[in-house]
This record gives C-alpha cells, structure tokens and sequence, in this order.
C-alpha cells in the first residue's frame, strides 16, 4: 500500500516538474518579470517603464526575466521558449526581445542570454549581442552584483540600435479567412442524404422557399465562429503597451557566465 | 431536373473540398514545406560562415591542418546533401543529418582545439564567429524543432476522422520527422 503511494507521488512530482518549466505569460502583460527578486521596486518600476515607452513608440518590445533556475534547461533554449510562449513581439514582425537573467546564488553560476526575434536578426546580430551588450556592457556590472546597472545598461544599447528598425503603426489583428471550414463532415452527408432522398417526395414535404433559409442557415453558421484568440487584442489589461503581439522567435541571440 | 441535381451535387462536393480539411491539409503540407527550407536555411547559415571560421583559425593555428581539414571536407559533404521537401523520406532524412552531424562533429574538434592558443581566443573577429556559429546552432535546435512541430500538426490531422478517409486518396501522406541525434541520450564523457 505504502508503495503505491510512494508511487503514485513519484509520478505526480515528476509531471509537476515538467509542466513547471516555463512560467505562464504574466496576466496583467508586464515587460519586466523579476522572478528571481533581484530588482528593487523602484528599479523595477523604472525599467518597466523604460521599457513599455519604447514599445509604445516603436512597437519592438523587449521583455526582461530573471529567474532562479532554468529546470535543467539550456539558458538559450529557455529564452526562446519563453518568447515564443509568451509570444514577445508583433506577430508578423517578430520584433520581440527576451533578456534573461540568472542570478548567481551560491557555487552556480550566474547566467544571461539575450533572444532576439526572427525580425531582429538583421540589426542585432548575434556577434553584436555578444559583444556590445553582454560582454561590455551586462558582465562585467553583474560581477559585481549589480544587476540593474548590468541590465539598464544592456537595455540602452539594444534600444539604441533597434530604435531604428520599426515604428509604432496602428497594428491590426489579420483576421484569417476561414471560408466555409467550419461545417462538419456528417452534416454534409446528412444534407447529401438529404437532398437525394428527399427530391423523391419533395411534393409531400419539401418546397424549396422552404429549404432555402435551410442553407443559408447553414452557410451563416458554418462562416461566423472564426477568430484567433490573440493576446495582443485587448489594451486596457493594464500593461501600458497594449499586450504581447505573438511574435515568433528562430534562434538568434547570444548570451554568457560568470 | 437531372441537369438540377448535378449542379446541386458539383455544389456540394465544392462545399465537400473546402469544408471537410481538403483546403486545411494543402495548407498545413505547404507549412511542412517552407519549414523544411527554413531547416535547409539554417544548415546553408553554418556552412557560409565555415570558410571565414577556417581562415581565421589558420592565422593562428597553421599546424592543426589536420582538423582544419577535417572540417573542410565534412562541410563539402554536408553542402552535397539537399533534399526536396517532397522527397523527404526516413531514408533521406538520415542522409542528411549524418552528413550534417558530420560537419558538427568537425566542427566541436576544431573548438576542442582552438583552446590551446590563447591568442586566438583573444582576437575580436573570431570571438564574433564565435558567436554566430553558437547562433547558428540555436538556430538550427529551433528550426529542426518548429518542423518536427509542424509536420506532428500535418500528420495529427490527416490521420483524424473524416480527413483519414480521404487524405489518402488526394496523396497526403505520412511525413517524417528529425530524430534526436544517435548518441545525444548519452552524456558526453569528460576525461582530464
């Protein structure tokens, strides 16, 4: 008996670590997410809104995340779920950035990488990233336990060198076109059924002023319920940046220890 | 009347095409495509950025010819290896990952060796290679990834009632999809 429980809370442990990998996209949508609890409020305020006026203004939005560990995962592979999940960036666009952080506690060490959307990749190459923000500018103030200084500063010069690349155009849901996708296979065989037998004895019992409104009910239904449930539909959440976009994120960035 | 009930049924097989997943699995088959090219693409990155890579480590390390060359050659290998997205079969996928898993094999060697000239590790151009080439292989993990979950959404969904019935009919088969490496299950050994 003892066994089975034992068991049975292996296995409920186990999947409870494997759904705990990624953390859910933050509801109120928030660009700073200080999981680890390195940042002051006040740093948190200031680069929250540091950051959600450059997403007001050029629509890139660069999301920053320190957490305590990485489950085991590689930091860039993290990174990349993360954005992808969360859906940092205009979809279409891919303009997202993920900075994350984890901090060094103890005998491990501390880590960085900074994912740029498919969009991205053309400014901020990955040696760029490299170099001008994590090598010169994050390392060496996170040596010294200064994480906000080590982030701001990063931050500035990605802005700096994407300030550029997009602007902030009213951006517009592309609604797609669904058609007629929506009717299922057994009605169709139904109304086949339908109109085949039914022509037989359509003096009895089928006029077609009657079977009109039929169809058309059916192409009305089968045409309305077509809608991509998108995070970036709806502003007045609370981030004052109008919500993650959906962007997409292929693999550039770069990142590094101490 | 007849002339009647054959519009009525070229109607409702139109209705039969768009409605029942026909359009969906046409366009779900052309996502498979374009991200089997968006692999190519990646693969294609790491390779242009090999020549550079090479050249650069001679300036400094002009007698590890040896693995220069090694990396030479299983780049030409990789580079020979291109499948069509239509052709993509177990067979040809193994193809080409082992002559891509070649490349990388070479590829960790020269790192290995580079190690052992401090000067080289010092230069900016090749600390900036560097740094693509790590990129390129996110690239590559992300891309190979987004087509293993593009193909797994393809053949869900060709293989669901009712577009079971019929995908086969209109030639909508069964893709393949990347394994993970042979031997990545097991943890590289160190040895000091």
């Amino acid at each position: 008996m003892k066994k089975i429980l034992i068991t049975l809370l292996a296995i409920f442990s186990l999947t409870a670590v494997l759904n705990a990998q990624i953390p859910e996209r933050p509801n109120p949508p928030r660009l700073v997410n200080d999981f680890a609890g390195v940042l002051s409020k006040n740093e948190f305020s200031n680069l929250e809104e540091t950051l959600e006026s450059f997403a007001r203004q050029t629509s890139t939005q660069i999301v920053v995340v320190t957490v305590a560990d990485f489950d085991g995962q590689d930091k860039a592979e993290y990174a990349f779920d993360l954005g992808e999940k969360w859906g940092v960036g205009q979809k279409g666009k891919d303009n997202g950035i993920v900075v994350l952080l984890k901090p060094k506690t103890g005998n491990s060490r501390g880590e960085v990488f900074v994912a740029s959307g498919y969009g991205l990749e053309g400014v901020l190459p990955d040696a760029i990233i490299n170099r001008d923000v994590v090598d010169n500018e994050m390392i060496p103030r996170f040596k010294q336990n200064d994480y906000y200084g080590g982030l701001a500063a990063g931050l500035d010069v990605i802005m700096s060198i994407t300030r550029g690349e997009y602007t902030a155009e009213q951006y517009k849901e592309k609604v797609e076109t669904g058609g007629a996708a929506g009717i299922p296979f057994v009605f169709i065989i139904f109304i086949l059924m339908f109109v085949l037998f039914g022509r037989r004895r359509r003096g009895r019992f089928y006029s077609p002023g009657k079977n009109l409104p039929f169809w058309l009910a059916l192409g009305m239904m089968s045409g309305s319920h077509r809608s991509s449930g998108s995070f970036g539909n709806f502003s007045s959440g609370g981030g004052g940046f109008g919500g993650f976009g959906g962007g997409s994120f292929g693999g550039g960035g770069a990142g590094g220890s101490w | 009347m007849k002339r009647f009930g054959i519009v009525l049924i070229a109607v409702v097989s139109a209705f039969l095409f768009s409605s029942c997943g026909y359009n969906k699995m046409v366009e779900m088959d052309e996502q498979v495509t374009s991200q089997w090219a968006q692999v190519e693409n990646v693969y294609q990155r790491r390779a242009d950025l090999i020549p550079n890579l090479v050249n650069t480590v001679k300036g400094y390390a002009a007698h590890e010819q040896e693995t220069l060359e090694g990396v030479i050659e299983a780049r030409s290998k990789a580079t020979s290896v291109n499948i069509d997205a239509n052709k993509l079969t177990p067979e040809t996928l193994k193809q080409f990952t082992q002559a891509q898993d070649g490349l990388s094999s070479a590829l960790s060697r020269l790192m290995v060796v580079v190690e052992r000239y401090p000067d080289l590790k010092a230069n900016q151009n090749f600390l900036d290679l560097q740094a693509q080439l790590e990129g390129t292989e996110n690239r590559i993990t992300q891309e190979r990834k987004k087509f293993n979950e593009t193909t797994q959404a393809y053949n869900a969904y060709i293989r669901k009632f009712p577009q079971v019935i019929y995908s086969g009919w209109f030639g909508f088969d069964k893709k393949t999809y990347f394994e993970a490496q042979q031997g990545a299950e097991k943890a590289p050994e160190v040895q000091f």
